[in-house]
């Protein structure tokens, strides 16, 4: 009789690891797919914005000072990119905010507003970005529920031991939302 | 706070629906199989059994009648709705925006990316379809794409995203073809019984029991009350998808304007949606039949009105 109640408690705890582990496998792979998508659009943003860049050069026939900008952000975040969520959040937040003063200086511009070729590469650019924020959106709520998973009890007991720990979420500064100041010439 | 796990929750609650309703339909067909089959042996013969052989025959085809259609309505059933609403495939090249838009709220939802599909008219509609996450798609009419700017176009595809993610699209295929059967079976009840009766009236009346007289009543309430009851479920639960799906293209798109300003400027286009199908205006995101100025009142109505939508939307306080 008491082999019996032994032999179903291991079951019972058995069953419950093994719900457990799937639980906190599910979390954390689809946290892990949010995040290789974060990173297939930052690399795609770092390809187009020399392009948008060299396009706007040559419709104004001369380097302006926020391109300059542009460039030398985008390059900062290239080298930031290969360190992890944490470390590359500043330097992709400082080119999101470059990138809107892009933007603001192809508004300010007619014969930039009109050129096809300009606009073609904005719209690529600006859902890019989207793309970007939806893509971190749906990362940190992952995160969040995988975390709070691991930290809710009775899985709290076993997480550690079977290998699940915390994950970090992408946090860009708050600078992003400032509207960017736009110097003309 | 978790926001992933909001739509999760719901895909898992309309799958458990989806079964539910299938079961149930599957049990009605059978019900009425059985009356049909037990009130014709009735008529025929001079006695009421209890347990007819007719009906348990009728009940069985019932049955594997209501499986079959509902195994082919998911199989088929978003490829003829698309048929229908000659929605086209497009691809990237030929409507950038859209296409961008839509692979935005498909990054925001955490699903594949569906189909993008466009309706040649200038009236102002979407509609989402597929019965699974892997077939989906959402079609726009090329009125939306030329009127709506880019944040309202996201609003409206955020909105059938989440049709999508919540697996709406997969529901209210199953709601349609239940509705659907349970219509085509209460009619062929009533053709029966006037059939049934044109042969009674010509035997001799004393020898009608009338057990008959009583199952036949039944019957007719049964055929009559039927079909509108499951219309009114089904066009009860396709205006709660609405409001979800309203809620979670918020929390998608983080911008609730963007939606109110296009649900404004669908209610308020003037431009018909000829061809439309009365099978499909509960799939669209406003009522393509209906007229918006007046309000969507009683049971029938597939949406709910516009500015209710729209107070609600205010009300999330994002």
């Amino acid at each position: 009789m008491t082999t019996w109640i032994v032999l179903g408690i291991v079951v019972l705890i058995g069953l419950w690891l093994i719900m457990t582990y799937n639980g906190l496998v599910g979390g954390r792979t689809q946290a892990q797919t949010a995040w290789s998508q974060i990173d297939v659009q930052l690399k795609r943003r770092h390809d187009l914005i020399p392009n948008l860049v060299q396009v706007v050069k040559d419709a104004m026939g001369y380097e302006q000072e926020t391109l300059t900008k542009v460039i030398q952000a985008r390059n900062a975040a290239v080298a930031a990119g290969a360190a992890g969520p944490a470390q590359s959040a500043p330097a992709e937040a400082a080119l999101s905010q470059a990138t809107r003063g892009l933007f603001a200086l192809v508004e300010s511009y007619p014969q930039l507003k009109a050129n096809d070729n300009v606009k073609q590469l904005q719209e690529e650019l600006t859902t890019t970005e989207n793309k970007i924020a939806f893509a971190r959106q749906f990362y940190n709520d992952s995160v969040a529920s995988y975390n709070v998973r691991r930290q809710s009890f009775p899985a709290v007991l076993a997480a550690a031991s079977l290998g699940f720990g915390p994950m970090e979420l992408f946090n860009m500064p708050e600078t992003e939302r400032e509207v960017p100041k736009v110097a003309l010439r | 706070m978790a926001g992933a796990t909001d739509f999760v929750a719901a895909q898992k609650a309309n799958r458990r629906n989806t079964l539910i309703l299938l079961i149930a339909l599957t049990v009605l067909a059978a019900l009425f199989g059985y009356l049909i089959g037990w009130v014709f042996q009735s008529e025929t013969s001079d006695e009421v059994a209890a347990v007819s052989s007719f009906g348990l025959a009728a009940a069985a085809a019932m049955a594997i009648a209501s499986i079959g259609w509902s195994g082919l309505s998911l199989a088929f059933g978003s490829r003829l709705v698309n048929a229908m609403a000659e929605a086209r495939e497009i691809r990237k090249e030929d409507a950038p925006q859209l296409f961008n838009v839509v692979e935005e709220m498909s990054i925001a939802a955490g699903v594949p990316m569906p189909k993008v599909r466009v309706m040649e008219t200038d009236a102002l509609n979407a509609f989402a379809s597929g019965t699974s996450l892997s077939n989906a798609s959402i079609a726009v009419t090329r009125g939306l794409m030329n009127s709506l700017n880019r944040d309202e176009l996201q609003g409206v595809v955020a909105h059938e995203m989440s049709h999508i993610a919540n697996l709406d699209t997969r529901y209210m295929t199953v709601v349609g073809v239940t509705v659907g059967l349970i219509a085509l079976v209460a009619d062929m009840i009533l053709r029966t019984l006037q059939w049934g009766s044109f042969s009674g009236s010509r035997r001799d009346d004393d020898k009608k029991s009338s057990g008959t007289g009583i199952l036949v009543i039944v019957l007719i309430v049964v055929a009559i009350l039927a079909p509108i009851a499951a219309k009114a479920v089904q066009m009860a639960v396709s205006r709660q998808r609405e409001y979800l799906a309203d809620a979670t293209s918020v929390q998608f798109t983080r911008n609730p304007n963007g939606l109110i300003q296009a649900l404004t400027k669908l209610a308020a286009a003037a431009a018909p949606f000829p061809g439309v199908s009365r099978a499909t205006q509960h799939l669209f995101i406003v009522n393509p039949i209906q007229t918006f100025t007046e309000k969507s009142l009683a049971l029938m109505a597939t949406h709910p009105d516009v500015a209710d939508r729209i107070a609600r939307l205010r009300n999330l306080g994002v």
